[in-house]
């Protein structure tokens, strides 16, 4: 028992090793900190398609293979509502609207992967909110809507949700 | 076997099993149920209530997992659960400002990125930095201590939905703080002037930092959780755990290496299954119960 107890300890503590080394990789001094990033809250999006260059660049690269097409335009769907509701956090008005979109985009992910949903939005939010300004005004945005009541799709309407 | 090899063979397992977890799954179709293709076929209402690391986006995606393997498992259920239109709500529990505090301390204190903030907010080292424990530790008996407008809100929705023309049973399953809130909400449901039949609304609490829950429900903590291990500490009187992940690869990855993400006890086992066992049986309970 004290064998089983000191060997599952220690590769408890090697795991936690191993967790922050995988958070230290993915994190902003990762190869995504070597592209183009400014630190204004709206960032460049030179082909004005409603995404930072560096988030479309993530996406591309994550998600480039012809399997994942529908993922990536999932979470460039998802992307995009992020990015609007940043910009527009200081409306309450159009952060309802922002929300509303998340949650549609979030419902489309959902439906395209409903077993790793949730670790694709932990790192695509993660490069979306990359910097204090950015973070501050995702929960101000979240903020403004937080008496509302966000209609929710079912999940059997979820795939309506993904924009072509 | 030696301890070298055998501990070889454990590091290899888990790789394995890190490895597996992360294999890209395929897309599926969720098929409507077949009991709310009838109209007269009862209703309920499950409402999840997300807890103080839940920011909105992540309370969405909680209430779809929830959603998700509750329907995944539905066809094995109870013919009387199969019988009922089950409908899936939010009742949100406002965490913005919580979690810009957390935010604040984790990069002053903690030197954390946004970046890695964010991966992390559900991870070891922000549930082990006493950063979150102590908004969960908040005296939980007085309702002046917490949101009562939130409080108002929520047990508005809860009788609206029981009351006619609605006629649903409502079944709540809050996630860590969202706990707190829904033990009281339940409380104020049947407190107020004309309070709707016994044993039309229940809860099921996951992850629970109180030391009841409302309406004698049902609530499974993991041994594991480590935020709500160290409130157990100092609330001796917090629910005892439960349950467990097993040995989950989850527990040794940024984003869930805390053991208190919602979606990680509703991925892990047994946590999953007794989850949806605890749901099955309240269900049972409520479907014997005429809302209006």
């Amino acid at each position: 028992m004290r064998w089983w107890c000191r060997e599952t300890g220690s590769l408890f503590l090697r795991g936690a090793v191993l967790s922050g080394l995988l958070v230290s990789c993915s994190g902003e001094n990762a190869p995504s900190s070597s592209l183009n990033q400014t630190e204004s809250l709206a960032g460049v999006d030179a082909d004005a398609n409603g995404v930072r260059d560096d988030v479309d660049r993530y996406i591309d690269t994550t998600y480039a293979d012809q399997t994942s097409a529908d993922l990536n335009k999932a979470v460039r769907q998802y992307a995009k509502a992020v990015q609007s509701s940043l910009v527009d956090a200081d409306s309450q008005t159009q952060s309802l609207t922002h929300a509303t979109e998340r949650f549609r985009a979030l419902e489309c992910l959902m439906a395209r992967r409903p077993r790793e949903f949730h670790t694709i939005f932990v790192d695509v939010r993660a490069q979306l909110l990359n910097t204090p300004s950015r973070s501050e005004a995702y929960l101000k945005a979240d903020d403004q809507v937080k008496t509302a009541n966000l209609p929710l799709l079912p999940a059997d309407q979820w795939m309506t949700a993904c924009q072509s | 076997m030696s301890v070298m090899t055998s501990r070889r063979f454990l590091v290899l397992s888990f790789s394995v099993l890190l490895g597996a977890g992360w294999l890209p799954d395929a897309t599926a179709q969720v098929q409507p149920q077949s009991a709310c293709q009838n109209a007269t076929a009862p209703r309920t209402a499950i409402y999840f209530v997300n807890g103080v690391t839940t920011t909105l986006d992540e309370a969405r995606l909680n209430g779809g997992k929830l959603e998700l393997e509750f329907l995944s498992k539905l066809p094995t259920m109870a013919p009387a659960v199969q019988a009922m239109c089950h409908l899936f709500f939010l009742n949100i529990n406002p965490t913005s400002g919580a979690v810009k505090d957390f935010l604040e301390a984790g990069q002053q204190r903690l030197g954390f990125t946004s970046t890695i903030f964010w991966q992390g907010l559900e991870g070891f080292g922000l549930a082990t930095s006493g950063v979150i424990a102590p908004v969960l530790q908040r005296p939980i008996s007085s309702a002046d201590q917490i949101d009562q407008a939130m409080i108002t809100r929520h047990a508005t929705a809860y009788r609206e939905q029981i009351a006619f023309p609605s006629c649903r049973r409502v079944l709540i399953v809050p996630h860590s703080q969202g706990n707190l809130y829904s033990n009281v909400s339940f409380d104020s449901v049947f407190t107020q002037a004309l309070p709707p039949p016994l044993g039309t609304l229940k809860i099921v609490g996951v992850a629970t930092p109180a030391d009841r829950v409302g309406g004698k429900g049902l609530h499974r903590t993991s041994s594991t959780d480590v935020l709500i291990n160290g409130i157990r500490l100092v609330l001796p009187a917090t629910l005892d755990a439960n349950t467990n992940w097993g040995i989950s690869p989850l527990l040794f990855s940024p984003a869930y290496s805390g053991g208190h993400s919602f979606i990680g006890y509703l991925t892990a086992e047994p946590s999953r299954t007794q989850i949806l066992a605890d749901m099955e049986s309240s269900l049972i309970a409520l479907a014997a119960v005429n809302p209006c």
